[in-house]
């Protein structure tokens, strides 16, 4: 159209070929009969994009043939007698963008932010490592930790074992004894091979009862306080990693460090080198956040659809985003993206910046419809999109409900309040990213390249993902199988040690946080005592009923579950047996959560959750109110599941809660933002 | 027409840009983006009737905000604001993103700077303006755009 305006001018013969002339009269005249152009910059701006270049005349060759003022343009296909040629005048292409800004996610105002980011990429980088070692760090810790808190267990329970079977034989001796008391058949020599090697203990008439029962019973006692004691290591050891102060001082703490645990221990962390102040010179006062979620995503060691915590995509800070727009970036299928977007506009945009990378799109405009669209078919989308402020509901009790049934879909929260609190939120309920609001085209592909790393033709561009068989991403994803950040890992870790130490556990203390009201476990392991078997089972069969019916349980099935489970413990073979089975179930776990991004449901009956039993109700009861109040959060929610999601989360909740409530917030969200979940409790990390 | 100098021309050559100059009211950055979705520059089958639709979704939204002023529901006011806070971010439009976050902080009860508002009247009357600029200012866009894209065209 535009050349065929052109071609007219050419025509009118101010326009000789290639060439302008008397460009004053051009724009008063020509301009606004054949063009759409009020000033003749615009029509020279658009003359350059159909590729037509002003002749430029320097002193030597002389003047241009037209005088002094004309406009000479030329294009090699631009000639006035060829009219058939107009058709190989076309457009340029739109040059390409120049690289956007790193960070082009961020509202406008914290563009300076933006600019200091992009300086310290590599430095979030190095920090990340370094957090990620830490982190491996006192997993080992934990691990070793555990295990000898477990070797303390089997001993004493071997040693108790040991002394009901010496009692029981002396009982029997004695009675025989007193039956036959000249004679000594041959049973009584069965009893004395029984607890040979036991004690040198005898019994005679003098003494009392059932020594042996009551010594048993003491040996039983001491281990509880033990394990207690390690729970409290735990926290110190911990301590001790974050803090960098040494807390061997600390009951059995010495042994657990002198103990040559699995892979040795690495004690190498340096005080000086806290990663929250090393590699960052700035600070967060500057408005930096080590934390934020663009940070935490591009830490590079992970497993691209696994573990949430530890998202990698190393360059997308470094390089500039990369922008295929030649055939698709897809291997094989497309992928289905769900947008849940309330807001037409946005979700026009979202979607078609999606099928213009070649995905498939299917948009929900609020919470509920997105959770039945899922319900259909868990299976159907290979990522979600949701907003997160919707009406009907909200996207963070909408992710809640569609983990129940898809635990595995990556769901990227898209807003605009991408504060630290904000995001540990929305991993807390099961949320795997964050996408800026405004969002832009760039980091939909980012997210998408992230998070569908399997999906893409030449997965190596999604940056920086370090092998599946890594080991080194395996164990972190023991350390960080939560949803949270880095920075909620530690509390998850947390949440996790003492997970498998319930194995060591007496069963009364799981049995209650099974039997608390507001710690049902909707996925406990039920498994009648008889086919309880070892760790292996409980903790895969409470997979599968997660992914497909979430059946609820009541506390008192629940209490029978755990009563199971220590009967099986008991029933088991040997002192060897106890030891190998929890180490089983834990790499057992592994592959698992590495597989489930989402929080799984408590696995075990959990200590953790008995010893904040109390805090717990205190925060359903507190808390459930106000949440219906504000923003009906808990009216959504599956009663139950809300619970499970909070017992699970409790550590991580704790993070979430006290950075907001305490200080101004100068956000409105933020009242919604707290009925999330969390409650009263201090910043942990 | 000699205040086109080479130099300015060599500077629009540099910038082959597909924008336009709609000042510091648009985020150039996003809404190009969205332009460059148009599969080609005479038609904007993309962006022309998303833009379009824009306004009229602002124009219901700025009916229902001043509905939801006259019943003093700051609530409501505040959800209006982030509803068209959130299109109007995504297409680059700030000015109007920007009257939008002013609604709904003092939806919330909150001052701009974010520390609390506890006189319902003196949010409401906020609102008001708010409203009343944000109003003039989506017109003044909209004029802006629908001559873009009616020259486009």
């Amino acid at each position: 159209m535009w050349c065929q305006n052109l071609e007219t001018v050419g025509d009118a013969s101010i326009l000789i070929p290639g060439t302008l002339l008397q460009n004053e009269k051009f724009t008063k005249t020509i301009l606004p009969k054949h063009f759409k152009h009020s000033n003749f910059a615009s029509f020279v701006r658009q003359l350059n994009k159909y590729d037509f270049h002003k002749v430029r005349h320097n002193e030597e060759s002389g003047e241009s043939p037209y005088g002094r003022d004309a406009w000479e343009f030329r294009h090699p296909e631009f000639r006035a007698d060829r009219k058939d040629n107009l058709d190989n005048i076309r457009r340029k292409a739109p040059a390409p963008r120049k690289a956007p800004p790193a960070e082009d996610a961020f509202p406008a105002s914290q563009q300076v932010i933006v600019l200091s980011e992009s300086l310290t990429a590599t430095q979030h980088q190095i920090q990340a490592l370094q957090e990620q070692y830490f982190e491996l760090e006192k997993t080992n810790k934990l691990l070793v930790s555990e295990v000898v808190s477990l070797q303390k267990m089997v001993k004493a329970q071997s040693q108790a074992a040991n002394e009901v079977i010496t009692h029981l034989n002396n009982v029997e001796d004695r009675r025989r004894n007193s039956r036959h008391s000249a004679q000594s058949g041959p049973s009584g020599q069965t009893g004395q091979t029984f607890h040979a090697g036991s004690t040198g203990f005898l019994p005679d008439g003098a003494d009392e009862p059932a020594p042996e029962l009551r010594r048993a019973r003491e040996i039983l006692n001491g281990v509880s306080p033990d394990v207690q004691a390690d729970r409290e290591l735990e926290r110190l050891s911990m301590a001790y990693n974050q803090n960098g102060s040494p807390a061997d001082s600390a009951g059995s703490s010495s042994v657990m460090f002198a103990h040559p645990g699995p892979g040795g221990m690495p004690l190498v962390h340096d005080p000086l080198n806290d990663p929250r102040h090393m590699v960052y010179p700035v600070g967060q006062t500057t408005g930096i956040d080590p934390f934020h979620a663009d940070h935490i995503h591009n830490i590079p060691y992970s497993r691209p659809l696994s573990n949430p915590a530890i998202q990698a995509e190393a360059s997308a800070q470094v390089t500039p985003p990369l922008k295929e727009q030649l055939g698709s970036i897809w291997r094989g299928k497309k992928p289905h993206i769900l947008l849940v977007e309330d807001d037409k506009t946005c979700a026009r945009i979202g979607s078609k910046f999606l099928t213009i990378n070649d995905c498939v799109v299917d948009i929900a405009r609020d919470g509920l419809e997105a959770v039945e669209k899922v319900n259909r078919d868990a299976e159907r989308f290979d990522l979600i999109f949701m907003d997160i402020i919707m009406p009907h509901l909200d996207g963070v009790s909408a992710t809640a409900m569609i983990r129940m049934v898809a635990p595995q879909v990556p769901i990227v929260a898209m807003t605009s309040n991408i504060r630290q609190e904000d995001i540990q939120t929305y991993f807390q309920f099961g949320m795997n990213d964050v996408l800026a609001k405004p969002f832009t085209r760039d980091g939909m592909v980012r997210i998408l390249r992230k998070h569908l790393t399997r999906m893409l033709k030449d997965p190596q561009s999604a940056a920086g993902l370090v092998g599946a068989d890594d080991p080194m991403s395996q164990n972190l994803a023991v350390a960080g199988h939560g949803p949270g950040p880095p920075t909620a890992a530690s509390t998850s870790a947390q949440g996790y040690a003492p997970a498998n130490m319930a194995a060591a556990m007496a069963g009364s203390m799981a049995a209650a946080a099974a039997a608390g009201p507001q710690v049902k476990f909707e996925h406990t392991p039920i498994q009648s005592p008889s086919t309880v078997s070892s760790w292996h089972s409980p903790g895969q069969q409470m997979h599968h009923p997660h992914s497909t019916s979430p059946t609820s349980v009541d506390g008192g099935n629940a209490v029978a579950a755990a009563g199971g489970y220590m009967s099986a413990v008991g029933s088991a073979v040997g002192p060897g047996g106890m030891v190998l089975t929890p180490g089983g179930s834990q790499q057992q776990q592994q592959p698992q959560q590495q597989q489930r991004p989402p929080p799984p449901p408590p696995q075990h009956p959990h200590p953790h959750h008995a010893h904040h039993q109390q805090q717990q109700q205190h925060h359903a009861q507190q808390h459930h109110h106000p949440q219906q109040a504000a923003g009906g959060y808990g009216g959504y929610m599956p009663g139950s599941h809300q619970q499970v999601a909070g017992a699970h989360h409790m550590g991580g909740l704790h993070a979430v809660g006290g950075g907001g409530a305490a200080g101004g917030d100068d956000r409105p969200e933020k009242r919604q933002r707290l009925s999330y979940g969390p409650g009263p409790q201090g910043y942990v990390q | 027409m000699r205040g086109i100098d080479d130099r300015s021309l060599r500077q629009d050559e540099q910038e082959i840009d597909d924008m336009p100059e709609f000042g510091d009211d648009v985020d150039n950055e996003l809404f190009s983006q969205i332009l460059e979705m148009d599969e080609s520059e005479e038609d904007r089958d993309f962006s022309a009737p998303l833009v379009l639709n824009f306004f009229e979704q602002a124009e219901e939204t700025f009916a229902k905000m001043q509905e939801a002023l006259n019943a003093k529901n700051l609530e409501s006011l505040s959800s209006l604001g982030h509803f068209l806070k959130g299109s109007s971010a995504t297409l680059g439009f700030n000015k109007i993103r920007d009257g939008c976050q002013i609604i709904q902080q003092y939806g919330h009860q909150l001052n701009v700077d974010g520390t609390p508002e506890t006189d319902p009247a003196v949010c409401l009357k906020r609102i008001a303006e708010a409203l009343s600029t944000v109003q003039a200012d989506t017109a003044k866009l909209e004029k802006v755009m629908k001559k873009f894209f009616s020259q486009t065209e």
